[in-house]
């Protein structure tokens, strides 16, 4: 193979026959598809048939890196999940980064494909381009860290030997938004993926830390490049300086801060639950992901208020907003103590801070008595009360196994006002930890993305950077057009195996592919692959059932603040006029959102046209 | 003649004490007295010509814009660049500029 930066070779385990395969991946397919989410795509296309469910053993569970991850660009320890997951029922793509993807490519492979079902729990070992699969029975129940340390010491291994990601009880009870953790604290968290790993008996995956065995093609450029994007990510925002939290006030400012469950948007404690509040305050330490020179991440301990003493991970924003704000509460060390549940339980942070918020509501208003909730005390803010429901979800324990539905689920089966409570597309995703309403190329995005999650943009918005004019963020017109000229080099991101947040300019990072990989592409090729990807999940979700009418949010995710900087915005007055602005710019039928058979030959993908 | 407030979320306290009111290690806030017709844009120039950290964080006099990766909001309303910077201000009204979210 003539091409730097892989391995070309995927692992095949099946957990049904309890085999492991290595397929030779052909120079064609890596360069058409590049990696990560395109892997991830191409393989759930052509391996998921129409009527395969979530949880049958047909499903695919695919984890793939790409061309930078073990790189030596910074940060590149990243891998992506893609499967058929359980929130939308269509496919899923989350990331993760940490360890596994820089150490999955020195083991000897790009990517995994998991499929079937095992027996009995078990956990898969990857080492020097071989694999093993394990009894899991010892670990059953255990969550997600302990799970960690058991794994290391029956391997034998220190912290940095191995990689891995495992899921906790929520994982094994099917939750339907069961994440998968690794490296202590690191989340592939969207669709349910730990859910379908759970459907699968599949309770954790180990990689070794091995030694680089491919290519770099131009070492010298790689290393130029690597260090120009680490001064553009160091002043890209606070995330260098005081982490995710640390632009959490002025998302509140812009009124994007989620508080009580989109209720208001008033939260005047935002100062005290900020990176800056966090890293001026506790005491710190970093723990960064692979060779990150940006090591955002962070250990703290807690210095002051109930949870003084508490050593935990550093909450990251989501976390922050899904905990602080969104439940009412605004004890920092809840927030602290909460994000550690939700970690070792294995569940989303972000679908567990819309339950828990819609629970609240429904308390508060009647719906739900003490009684329905098991004696819990659901108040605003009633941090401990939290804890407790988040682990009768993961267990699946009285109200906790309606809750393990989701939100969308859960409210339906509820009904009356209640269901209009709930936040959440109509589709069954549910956004990041924002007020979206607020952020409203995000609020779209969520609805109409193929991935489950954000697939055109993420976080700041930076239209500027592929030569983009800057743009109203309230107008209907020109955040729709923003989305579908942007969409593209995200989903070329998620092909490569690195962190957005260490590699946040799209030019320099397709300067970093070529380094390596010994391609010359351009910024239009890369927005090309990502389209690819992007209509690839689309023709998957169609062909599943999904239905371009749902592409909308619930009514309370689509309302009009009552109050703060966004009040009376109203972003579904012309819902319909943004559809049919964003389908026409990516090639897609205005009414229908079908992709036109013109679309996909461009992009390659003739085999998905039908007669 | 009108009063307008500029806040600023940037943690500037220290280089701009003594000038600015720091009610918190996160905001410093002013009040300024305008002449009719003033514009956004002009109470920002103004301010970015008398104070140097002004000039150096928020606002690009050569541009006549914020500075990359903030973002302004006109009387408690988040609005598009363009309609931010022409807001004619009006007794009572207050800027606040703030670093371009980010998060998760
Ligand atoms: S920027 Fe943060 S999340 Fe990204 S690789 Fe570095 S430490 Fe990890």
């Amino acid at each position: 193979m003539n091409i730097g930066g892989y391995t070309g070779k995927i692992l095949r385990v099946d957990l049904s026959e309890g085999t492991v395969s290595i397929e030779e991946l052909e120079q064609a397919f890596i360069e058409k598809w590049v990696g990560g989410v395109g892997f991830g795509a191409k393989y759930l296309y052509d391996e998921v048939s129409p009527g395969v469910e979530w949880s049958d053993p047909e499903n695919r569970h695919i984890w793939a890196t790409g061309p930078l991850a073990g790189s030596g660009v910074y940060g590149a320890g990243t891998f992506c999940v893609v499967t058929k997951g359980p929130m939308t029922n269509f496919a899923g793509s989350s990331q993760a980064n940490g360890y596994f993807g820089a150490y999955l490519k020195f083991s000897g492979f790009d990517g995994i494909v998991f499929q079937g079902k095992a027996a009995s729990p078990v956990y898969v070992v990857i080492k020097d381009g071989k694999a093993e699969i394990r009894s899991a029975q010892k670990l059953a129940g255990k969550d997600v860290w302990e799970t960690e340390d058991v794994i290391r010491s029956e391997l034998n291994v220190g912290k940095r030997d191995v990689s891995v990601y495992a899921i906790g009880p929520a994982g094994e009870n099917k939750v339907l938004y069961a994440p998968i953790i690794g490296d202590r604290g690191h989340v592939a968290s969207k669709n349910g993926v730990g859910a379908v790993m759970g459907s699968k008996n599949l309770k954790a995956v180990v990689a070794y830390r091995g030694k680089r065995s491919f290519e770099i093609r131009d070492p010298k450029t790689l290393k130029e490049k690597n260090d120009e994007l680490f001064e553009i990510a160091k002043v890209s925002g606070p995330i260098y300086q005081w982490g995710s939290g640390g632009g959490f006030s002025a998302v509140y400012g812009i009124g994007a801060l989620p508080v009580r469950n989109y209720t208001t948007n008033i939260y005047p404690e935002h100062e005290r639950m900020n990176g800056q509040y966090m890293r001026t305050h506790y005491e710190i330490r970093p723990k960064p992901c692979y060779r990150c020179r940006m090591a955002h991440v962070k250990e703290v301990t807690v210095t002051e208020g109930p949870y003084k003493g508490l050593s935990a991970e550093e909450p990251e924003y989501e976390l922050l907003a899904a905990f602080g704000p969104q439940i009412g509460n605004t004890e920092l060390g809840g927030v602290v103590m909460l994000s550690n549940e939700v970690d070792r339980l294995g569940i989303d942070c972000n679908e567990a801070g819309w339950v828990i918020g819609w629970t609240m509501e429904c308390y508060e208003k009647g719906v739900f008595s003490r009684d329905d909730l098991d004696g819990l005390d659901l108040t605003w803010g009633n941090v401990e009360a939290a804890k407790a429901l988040l682990n009768k979800i993961a267990r699946r324990e009285g109200i906790g196994d309606l809750l393990a539905e989701g939100v969308m689920r859960a409210s339906r089966k509820v009904g009356g006002e209640a269901a209009d409570w709930a936040i959440h597309t109509m589709k069954g995703c549910t956004p990041r930890g924002h007020d979206h309403r607020g952020r409203w190329p995000e609020l779209f995005d969520t609805c109409v993305s193929n991935t489950s999650t954000l697939e055109s943009n993420w976080g700041p918005v930076t239209p500027q950077l592929v030569g983009l004019p800057p743009f109203d963020p309230f107008s209907h017109e020109e955040v729709s057009t923003f989305n579908g000229k942007f969409n593209g080099i995200r989903q070329f991101d998620d092909c490569l195996g690195t962190c957005r947040y260490a590699s946040p300019d799209p030019k320099l990072v397709v300067q970093c592919v070529n380094a390596v990989t010994g391609w010359n592409m351009s910024l239009e090729d890369a927005f090309t692959v990502g389209l690819r990807v992007v209509n690839q999940l689309r023709m998957f979700n169609l062909a599943h059932g999904m239905e371009t009418k749902n592409e909308r949010p619930s009514k309370r995710y689509g309302s009009i603040p009552v109050d703060g900087p966004t009040k009376g915005r109203n972003i579904m007055e012309k819902w319909g006029g943004m559809l049919e602005n964003y389908y026409g710019l990516l090639g897609w039928d205005k009414a229908t959102g079908i992709p036109f058979p013109e679309t996909l030959k461009k992009l390659g993908l003739e085999n998905l046209i039908k007669d | 003649m009108n009063r307008v407030t500029i806040e600023l979320w940037l943690w500037l306290g220290r280089r701009l004490e003594g000038d600015f009111e720091s009610p918190s290690a996160m905001r410093s806030l002013r009040e300024e007295v305008v002449e009719e017709g003033t514009t956004v844009r002009d109470l920002l120039g103004s301010l970015a010509n008398r104070f140097k950290a002004i000039e150096q964080e928020v606002f690009d006099i050569q541009g006549q814009r914020l500075r990359e990766g903030l973002v302004g909001i006109y009387s408690e309303r988040v609005t598009g660049d363009d309609e931010f910077y022409r807001k004619i201000l009006r007794d009572g009204d207050k800027v606040v500029i703030l670093p371009v979210y980010t998060g998760g």
